[in-house]
C-alpha cells in the first residue's frame, strides 16, 4: 500500500464526494452514486476502481451490481496523516503569533507609546 | 483542497518586520519549532535544524533558505538528504508570505512536496518536529479542514 496512491485517490473532489455519499448512505453502487453526482455511471465505476485499489472501499456482489462500502480504518489512516501534518503547523503558527506579539508589545513599551497596543507603522 | 499542499493563514498583532524576524531567524526558529537551528538566514543559506537533546539523541534535518525578501517573503526547503542540494522531489518547501493588515500582519504559510514524496515521510517529519495529537479521525473534519484553521488561533 503506497501512500502516494492513497492520497491521489482522495485528492480528487468527485472521489471525496463519493466517499461522503457511501458513508452517509451506508454503501452504494455505481448506479446509485451516479444519481447523486453530475458524472456518468462509467466515470463513477472508474473512480470506484481507484478507491478500491487503495483499499478505501470494498465491494461485495449483491444481485446484479457490485455494492461498495467505505473501509473506515483505511479512511481514518488517510485522514490522520493529513491532520497530523496540519495540526503540527497550526501549533507552530500559534507559537509564531505569540512570539511576534510579545516582541511587538516589548517594542511598544520601550518606545513609550503609552497604549501598549499601537501597532508599528506598516 | 489540494492534498499536495498544506495552507494556513493567521493574523498577528505585530509589524511585518517583527513577524519576518520571527519566521526567518535561527534564534527565533528555535522558539517556535526545532530545538536547534543552524543556518544563514539569507537567500541560499544552508544549514540544519535539530529535534531533541543535542548532547544525546538530537535528530538533524537539512534546511536550505530558498528566498528571503524582508519583510514580505521567506521560503525554505527542509528534510532533503545531507549529500544533495534541496530541490523539488527531495524536500518539503515552506513559504511564508507577509502582508501588512489591520495594523498588524497577515501571515500566509504553505507547505508543499507531500505528493511528490509520500505522506508517510511527511507524517514522520511532523511527528519528529512536534508532539501534537488530538484530531478526530473523521471525514466531516477532513471536509471542513479548511486552509483557515489557523486563523482562529
Amino acid at each position: 500500500m503506497v501512500d502516494d496512491d492513497l492520497w491521489s485517490a482522495v485528492g480528487d473532489p468527485t472521489r471525496r464526494r463519493m466517499v461522503d455519499l457511501l458513508l452517509s448512505h451506508g454503501g452504494g453502487t455505481a448506479t446509485s452514486l451516479s444519481e447523486h453526482l453530475p458524472v456518468t455511471r462509467q466515470a463513477i465505476a472508474k473512480h470506484l476502481a481507484v478507491l478500491d485499489r487503495v483499499g478505501l472501499v470494498h465491494a461485495t456482489t449483491a444481485g446484479r451490481e457490485r455494492q461498495f462500502h467505505v473501509d473506515q480504518a483505511q479512511l481514518a489512516r488517510a485522514v490522520a496523516q493529513l491532520a497530523d501534518v496540519g495540526a503540527a503547523w497550526d501549533s507552530r503558527l500559534r507559537r509564531i503569533k505569540r512570539l511576534a506579539e510579545t516582541i511587538q508589545r516589548g517594542a511598544d513599551e520601550k518606545r513609550g507609546t503609552g497604549t501598549g497596543s499601537t501597532p508599528a507603522p506598516g | 483542497m489540494e492534498y499536495g499542499t498544506l495552507e494556513r493563514e493567521i493574523h498577528i498583532d505585530a509589524a511585518p518586520e517583527i513577524v519576518f524576524d520571527v519566521v526567518s531567524s535561527p534564534e527565533h526558529l528555535r522558539e517556535w519549532w526545532p530545538d536547534e537551528a543552524e543556518f544563514r538566514p539569507g537567500a541560499g543559506g544552508t544549514g540544519r535544524i535539530g529535534f531533541g537533546d543535542v548532547t544525546r539523541d538530537c535528530r538533524w534535518m537539512q534546511f536550505a533558505v530558498v528566498d528571503a525578501v524582508p519583510p514580505r517573503h521567506f521560503s525554505f526547503r527542509w528534510t532533503h538528504p545531507e549529500t544533495e542540494p534541496a530541490v523539488e522531489g527531495n524536500s518539503f518547501l515552506v513559504v511564508f508570505e507577509l502582508e501588512a493588515a489591520r495594523g498588524g500582519t497577515l501571515l500566509r504559510m504553505t507547505e508543499r512536496g507531500f505528493r511528490e514524496r509520500g505522506w508517510d515521510e511527511a507524517k514522520v517529519a511532523a511527528e519528529y518536529a512536534d508532539h501534537v495529537t488530538g484530531w478526530d479521525f473523521y471525514l466531516p473534519r477532513l471536509v471542513t479542514y479548511a486552509p483557515k484553521v489557523g486563523a482562529g488561533a
